[in-house]
């Protein structure tokens, strides 16, 4: 729930044509198809929400840090979750402090207005992610994550603060953003969200590569990895997607999958090896009994 | 054609253009509100106006909200843009590009369809299968008076899911709370300048209604009651909003209800039954169920159930209703296995069989129900409004 990077290089402008944000991405190690970086560029210049949606593993969150990451802003991630409050997304006060300094005015301080108004000032604010977003504004990219998780109360709220950055804190005042931060929101539709939340933000569907770029992306996540083992993998990969499985694996699996076969120090996917780190693909009990029974047809040719 | 004014970046052919997309957009049924048309304006000043990739994910970002909607969109796209008497190729200065060209650009972006994109299509209206008994049944065919006596008893009922703790937590008695609440232990201390207060605060756990799942079989063989169920899924559904929109609702008295049909396969219903009005929402229903009165495919209705739905999270907790006589004509080995998903997927699974009846001895004779049996919870009938009573009594002790 708190922010993660903090960035290493100097804040960048958001580029203004579409290839070039692809460039950046890339050098960033995310490969962005056209539909992405279409979808991104116009959410950075028109700072609309982004809505991802798509299959679990294929780096919905991951575009939130590698945004961040390449233009030197700053990861602000809300964690969603069942029974998630506005006090856990916004702000809360400190009240171990509160009570330490109330312990520590003298009888002359302690009925002096202001010393109380300090109790409540900034001091004392412990910022959740929101309030942080808002108060960083353009320097910070917002991911909400999983937002599907959150109850639909929560939903609204958020609706609330997405659509004009500004947060208001009875004892402080309003904290408004000058410029609103970038927000790229996730979801996995474990839930229907609702329309009101879907018209606020640009909405995009990230679906499993095709095989050639899929190879591309594990390359640039994996780069110590052989050639010819990454195409085999992600050929293996695309054949178990197309049985019928509960839980097919997504890139996030592929990459898992050549980094499983790298620390053991296999070339080559053979059925065997294949077999022994089956783990880092196939999740499901069920799915692991389907697979191995195809296992021969999957590891060969190729 | 209503021109919004000042888009900036955007000639006046364009406008013209791109808002009789969102026009054809609209009529292919997807829901497209003006300012959804100006974010897509909006959006194209960054871009290439010309550029057909362009407008088609730019259009795609700004006018299409859900997944599902996604075919459709590029259906329109397609025929708007490219067809053979494209309105926008008249009128609009593109890129000189061939279709062919455009096609296969259109195609190449990664966003490969997904498998069940397919699966949606006819839910959808925009292909029709020749396969399946694609039949629209009214549901005329109860006498009014039935319906209305039917209609009277349903809405009264209340389809109370049992409760489960939530992880919110709110200010208890010292009795029942179960953890200390700091905020107002400190309150209260503040308030005396510090000094410790005379007792401490507890909160206690919240508690909710676990959300409700209806799956109704709507095939040839329970069509003398599959009537009664959507319209019972249709109260039940409103019961549980009723709860919250109208005078003082307890806390947490809220239930998430999700209805499916299946007769050769799964629909997903919930949002027709969102009609306040019961007919408008059973006709809805009953034209999104294209495979009323059909075959029976309980094992593949119940697998897809679990893949698409119950593994996301759907009936996570929750109280799985199945409606159905168990007559399957598909593979049992295939209904087994998705029942023994589904019961590890949700809270408990109740059956209700109308072949049952009044008959407390009863024993499943169907293979269906046979193969069902050691996943079901409890096995209710349902054959009249007495038994569905029955169930609504017996729903909120499931815990």
């Amino acid at each position: 729930m708190v922010d993660e990077t903090v960035p290493d290089q100097p804040v960048v402008e958001y580029p203004e044509t579409v290839a070039e944000l692809t460039i950046r991405l890339r050098d960033g190690g995310y490969l962005a198809d056209r539909g992405l970086a279409t979808s991104l560029l116009v959410s950075l210049s028109l700072r609309r929400p982004l809505l991802l949606e798509g299959e679990v593993g294929v780096g919905k969150t991951e575009v939130a840090k590698v945004l961040a990451a390449v233009f030197g802003r700053r990861l602000i991630r809300l964690q969603c979750y069942e029974g998630i409050t506005a006090s856990q997304a916004l702000y809360e006060w400190d009240y171990a402090r509160q009570m330490l300094q109330i312990r520590a005015l003298s009888q002359a301080e302690a009925t002096d207005e202001g010393s109380v108004d300090k109790l409540f000032g900034p001091k004392f604010l412990l910022e959740r992610p929101l309030l942080e977003a808002v108060r960083q504004g353009d320097r910070a990219v917002l991911l909400i994550d999983e937002v599907d998780r959150a109850d639909d109360e929560f939903e609204a709220f958020l609706l609330e603060v997405l659509s004009d950055f500004q947060i208001s804190i009875p004892e402080l005042g309003t904290v408004k953003a000058d410029t609103s931060p970038v927000v790229i929101l996730t979801s996995n539709r474990t839930r229907e969200l609702h329309d009101a939340l879907r018209r606020r933000c640009l909405y995009h569907w990230i679906g499993y590569p095709a095989e050639a770029r899929e190879a591309e992306i594990v390359a640039v996540r994996e780069p110590g990895a052989a050639e010819q083992l990454t195409r085999k993998v992600v050929r293996a990969v695309q054949r178990l997607r197309e049985l019928d499985m509960a839980k097919p694996p997504g890139v996030a699996e592929t990459i898992d999958w050549v980094r499983t076969l790298g620390v053991l120090g296999e070339t080559e996917l053979t059925e065997e090896a294949a077999d022994d780190t089956l783990g880092a693909v196939v999740k499901d009990r069920d799915d692991l009994d389907l697979v191995r029974e195809n296992l021969a047809e999957i590891v060969s040719g190729g | 054609m209503a021109e919004p004014a000042g888009q900036s970046g955007v000639s006046d052919p364009f406008t013209g253009v791109l808002v009789g997309f969102a026009r054809e957009l609209r009529a292919a049924g997807l829901t497209v509100g003006t300012g959804d048309v100006l974010t897509y304006f909006a959006a194209m000043t960054p871009l290439d106006p010309t550029d057909l990739v362009d407008l088609y994910w730019a259009g795609r970002a700004a006018l299409v909200t859900r997944h599902e909607d996604q075919a459709v969109y590029d259906q329109v796209f397609r025929a708007y843009f490219l067809g053979a008497d494209a309105p926008a190729q008249s009128r609009l200065p593109l890129t000189p590009w061939s279709v062919a060209e455009a096609e296969a650009a259109l195609v190449m972006p990664g966003t490969e369809p997904g498998p069940e994109q397919d699966a949606e299509r006819p839910v959808l209206g925009w292909m029709a299968s020749g396969t399946d008994a694609l039949k629209h049944r009214s549901f005329a065919a109860c006498t009014p008076d039935e319906l209305a006596a039917l209609r009277r008893i349903m809405t009264r009922m209340r389809l109370t899911p049992p409760r489960r703790r939530t992880r919110r937590t709110r200010a208890a008695s010292a009795a029942r709370g179960t953890e200390p609440d700091l905020r107002a232990t400190i309150r209260a201390s503040m308030r005396m300048h510090g000094e410790p207060p005379g007792r401490l605060y507890f909160r206690e756990r919240k508690t909710r209604l676990r959300p409700l799942i209806l799956i109704l079989d709507v095939s040839g063989s329970m069509a003398d009651y599959s009537r009664h169920l959507l319209q019972f899924a249709h109260s039940a559904r409103h019961a549980a909003v009723h709860v919250t929109t109208r005078g003082p609702a307890p806390r947490g008295s809220r239930s998430s209800v999700e209805v499916f049909c299946f007769g050769t396969r799964l629909t997903r219903i919930t949002r027709e039954l969102a009609h306040q009005r019961v007919d408008a929402a059973l006709e809805e229903a009953a034209r999104t169920v294209v495979d009323w009165d059909g075959g029976t495919r309980i094992g593949q209705s119940l697998d897809t159930f679990v893949r698409k739905w119950a593994r996301g999270g759907l009936c996570r907790g929750g109280v799985v209703v199945i409606c159905s006589d168990g007559l399957d004509r598909g593979d049992p080995e295939v209904l087994a296995q998705a029942m023994e998903r589904l019961g590890r997927l949700c809270h408990r699974i109740v059956w209700l069989n109308p072949h049952k009846g009044d008959n407390r001895d009863f024993r499943p004779s169907t293979l269906g129900m046979m193969v069902a049996a050691p996943h079901i919870d409890l096995l209710l009938s349902g054959h009249d409004l007495a038994s569905l009573e029955e169930l609504a009594a017996t729903l909120p002790t499931l815990n």
